[in-house]
């Protein structure tokens, strides 16, 4: 598997969790719901993508070092 | 406008010299923050919110803010937090000391084909064949849970969307991070068919708002 199939995984992660995640501090949140939706749209390919390009694979982390 | 990022324990280490962070002190809480970007939301608009996350958490517990949490000034900050003071040390000590992994459970590529018994050869018994072999990998999916919760301080299981069979966060000590991705790695091992996604570890998204 290679770095950007293991980025393009991550990215469903971080959609879900940026997105989906977080607390709630203020009611006003400016992100759109149809933004989300459009990310989600770019993000289908990925997804459906993963089944098949994604051969067994542990991903270690994506992002700095703890 | 300003864009919040997470909440942070204050007094805590000076903060990350990235994207000119910012905070406003809440009796013991900060509230970490940039100027809002007028940016479009793409994936690298998404990473490089993550990447100041995962700097403030390098050093420090965080309780990430949701994406696009944008207000007018800081005094909009101080009345935010500070409506929502004690919940939000609640929340923060509820993560303290720990990150989230993500696994997402998919049909390996190469799967191993359900036994032929030579005569299933009509269409009806080819599809039983393949139902009886997807229902035992959506098992499979299934059972790793308990495995790998018993790692956890705190498990949420999402809806999995096609072709997932199973998604959930865990919510894992700083420390135990290296043995629940030894046990992904024996897991994975153990289940051929399935291919098991792990990622991280993330800031607590997933567990900042229960």
């Amino acid at each position: 598997m290679t770095t950007i199939a293991e980025r393009d995984v991550a990215l469903v992660d971080l959609v879900d969790k940026l997105l989906g995640g977080g607390v709630v501090i203020a009611g006003d949140i400016t992100l759109a719901v149809a933004d989300v939706d459009l990310v989600y749209v770019q993000l289908r390919a990925l997804i459906s993508s993963v089944a098949t390009a994604q051969d067994k694979q542990l991903l270690p982390r994506m992002g700095g070092a703890l | 406008m300003i864009e919040l990022y997470a909440i942070t324990d204050d007094p805590g280490p000076p903060l990350p010299d990235v994207a000119g962070l910012r905070l406003v002190p809440f009796d013991g809480l900060a509230a970490v923050y940039t100027p809002a970007s007028d940016a479009e939301l793409s994936p690298e608009t998404l990473w490089r919110h993550e990447e100041v996350v995962e700097a403030l958490m390098a050093d420090r517990d965080v309780l990430p803010v949701r994406y696009g949490t944008r207000l007018e000034d800081e005094a909009a900050v101080a009345h935010a937090v500070g409506e929502r003071r004690d919940e939000l040390a609640a929340a923060l000590d509820r993560v303290r000391g720990a990150v989230e992994l993500s696994v997402r459970v998919v049909p390996a590529r190469e799967a191993p084909r359900p036994p032929d018994h030579g005569e299933t050869r009509s269409g009806a018994d080819y599809l039983r064949v393949r139902a009886l072999a997807e229902a035992g990998r959506s098992e499979a999916a299934h059972a790793l849970q308990e495995p790998l919760a018993a790692l956890a301080r705190a498990t949420t299981e999402g809806r999995p969307r096609p072709p997932e069979l199973f998604r959930a966060a865990y919510l894992v000590e700083r420390g135990a991070v290296d043995s629940f991705v030894a046990v992904v790695a024996r897991l994975q091992g153990a289940n051929p068919a399935l291919a098991i996604l792990c990622t991280g570890p993330w800031p607590p998204y997933s567990f900042a708002d229960r």
